[in-house]
């Protein structure tokens, strides 16, 4: 069958639309974040991983949100405390005889894991929701950024700390991540493992059981499910996640602020993902590749005004558009469909 | 969400309207009734039709805090602004100095909550609003027109932040950030307190925080403090949802 074959649409059925499943446009996506270093070179490649990691923080946001119906403000918290790991294990962990940079990674993991579960199962265990939960994830990001800022014999306080590149390690084999392209490598990988992970658990049954709190809590609660449990585990996944892209982070940037635990960026994350559709991953992602990347382009030249647009964008897609562009899209496809 | 930037927004009209020479308790006055007037196009033009959806209000709420925020750095620009003390000064009660100018905002608050409650429980709008938090539905069949109603609620509680902000304004350096950190510590008072126990709540729940915050920075720093007490916040929450102070 030729191509023009198969696109025909034919007299009398309705016209045929191709779902063009997310997966495959996630495949291409991340393809094209692949060859972009073949490409282009210099500041982009530079700075595209930091945008990168955003989107995989947009993402475990994502997850919380569109999945299963928990708003968090506190995600910049944990990218925070995961880019402060990063930054102390290379600083202290020399003499443990492994790649600090791994232990950093495993350590910023475990510990935003383990925080989300102690909180979160202190507060789901006793039915803490909705607009509760979303202050006291404010709160938790606020003390992220007063323990930063207070604790400057440890975390530099407002000066920031400045962290050394890692390097890949295997054994005896070694691989310093100096250039940009090759770290770039490291976190398309890492982005792409974690949208496919992400993907992966949202649509096995966990991922519905989600989707039943999201819907209905009390519900899902009556049909025996132990709604305290899943809320909990999807706290301290979605935690983890930011933990570990923020020690990524921490690394790549080579620098932390106590601002990147504050509220207003915390609020950010919240923003690119309302505006770029809470209920998809992939949205999720492009959302916080794009939005950051347009900030950074226009905050050179308005940076007001910007952030003005960007609230005014904000506010009409939550009265407005709840599903953001890939509701938008997805609505458009399935009318298109038929 | 908003009222943090109702805060901010009230403390920079006091700037402007002190910066005109005009007298300090009309200032005030004007502030208040200026962050009223705004919480009541911010209720017409979008919030009333998000009533019943609790996390979609708080997200316009906070769109609206975001925006208020960028406007108010473009009009105002992002330096700190001083609005002059119209009282320096302190008298002493025995061997503490107390500033007067504290001393009088303090005092004015007690009596707003405390006429705030009289409202609440004492008049007809009160009972309305207490008809329209039990049950909306039942209050709507039986006559009661709640659009108005919350509109009325909302207004008022824009128009009380924006009078916080102005009377708060000549005790620290007005920046367009300040509202973030009384948002939370307001939000933990209403918590610890007990939403809907306007008075004892609301008293109590300032108190502890706020008192718990100083007690504790004189024995460690300001930042442990702060910390502290918002982590006793989220522990009185999760074992006391309904607040410190209960009713029956």
């Amino acid at each position: 069958m030729t191509e023009a074959n198969r696109t025909r649409v034919l007299p009398g059925l309705p016209p045929q639309v191709r779902r063009v499943r997310e997966p495959v446009v996630a495949i291409g996506v991340l393809a094209l974040l692949a060859l972009l270093p073949l490409l282009f070179s210099g500041y982009v490649i530079y700075i595209l991983p930091q945008y990168m990691l955003f989107g995989v923080l947009a993402m475990s946001l994502a997850l919380l949100w569109g999945f299963c119906g928990m708003l968090s403000f506190g995600q910049a918290g944990f990218f925070a405390l995961g880019a402060y790991t990063m930054g102390l294990c290379v600083q202290h962990a020399g003499a443990v005889g492994v790649n600090a940079a791994y232990l950093a990674l495993v350590i910023s993991m475990a510990a935003g894991t383990a925080i989300a579960s102690a909180v979160g199962y202190f507060l789901f265990s006793a039915g803490v929701r909705d607009s509760y939960f979303v202050i006291v994830t404010l709160a938790l990001s606020i003390i992220a950024e007063q323990i930063a800022v207070g604790q400057s014999q440890i975390t530099g306080g407002w000066n920031g700390m400045f962290i050394p590149r890692m390097e890949l390690s295997l054994w005896r084999w070694k691989f310093p991540l100096d250039s940009d392209a090759s770290i770039y490598y490291v976190i398309v990988v890492f982005v792409a493992a974690t949208y496919f992970f992400l993907r992966w658990i949202t649509r096995a049954k966990f991922g519905k059981v989600l989707a039943g709190i999201r819907e209905n809590e009390d519900r899902v609660l009556s049909l025996g499910f132990k709604v305290p449990l899943y809320k909990t585990a999807t706290f301290a996944i979605s935690a983890g996640l930011a933990c570990m892209a923020g020690a990524l982070y921490g690394t790549h940037a080579a620098f932390v602020a106590p601002s990147l635990a504050g509220v207003l960026f915390s609020t950010e994350v919240v923003v690119w993902v309302a505006i770029a559709g809470r209920s998809s991953l992939l949205a999720a992602l492009l959302g916080g590749i794009v939005v950051s990347s347009i900030s950074n382009a226009l905050s050179a030249i308005t940076p007001q005004y910007w952030q003005l647009v960007l609230g005014v964008l904000f506010v009409l897609t939550v009265a407005f558009f709840r599903g953001g562009i890939a509701g938008a899209v997805h609505r458009f496809a399935a009318h298109r469909g038929g | 969400m908003g009222h943090g930037a109702m805060l901010t927004l009230g403390a920079y009209l006091m700037w402007a309207t002190t910066k005109m020479g005009v007298a300090f308790v009309l200032a005030a006055l004007i502030s208040a009734l200026g962050v009223g007037l705004v919480g009541l196009l911010l209720e017409h033009i979008v919030i009333r039709h998000f009533y019943g959806e609790p996390l979609e209000t708080l997200l316009l709420t906070w769109g609206f805090f975001l925006i208020t925020t960028e406007l108010i750095k473009i009009v105002f620009g992002t330096d700190l602004r001083e609005v002059v003390n119209p009282l320096p000064g302190s008298f002493e009660l025995g061997t503490v100095r107390f500033p007067v100018y504290r001393s009088l905002v303090a005092l004015f608050a007690v009596v707003l909550i405390v006429a705030a409650a009289l409202v609440f429980y004492k008049t007809r709008i009160g009972i309305r609003i207490r008809a329209l938090m039990q049950n909306a539905e039942v209050a709507s069949l039986l006559g009661l027109n709640i659009q108005l109603t919350y509109k009325f609620v909302f207004v008022t509680g824009s128009f009380m932040a924006g009078l916080a902000g102005a009377l708060i304004s000549p005790m620290l350096s007005v920046d367009p950030y300040i509202g973030n950190i009384f948002l939370v510590r307001s939000f933990f008072a209403v918590t610890v307190g007990g939403v809907g126990q306007l008075l004892g709540g609301t008293l109590a729940g300032s108190f502890l925080v706020g008192g718990m915050e100083t007690v504790f920075a004189l024995v460690s720093s300001q930042v442990v403090a702060q910390t502290i007490v918002f982590a006793l916040a989220i522990v009185i929450l999760r074992f006391r949802p309904q607040g410190v102070v209960t009713s029956r």
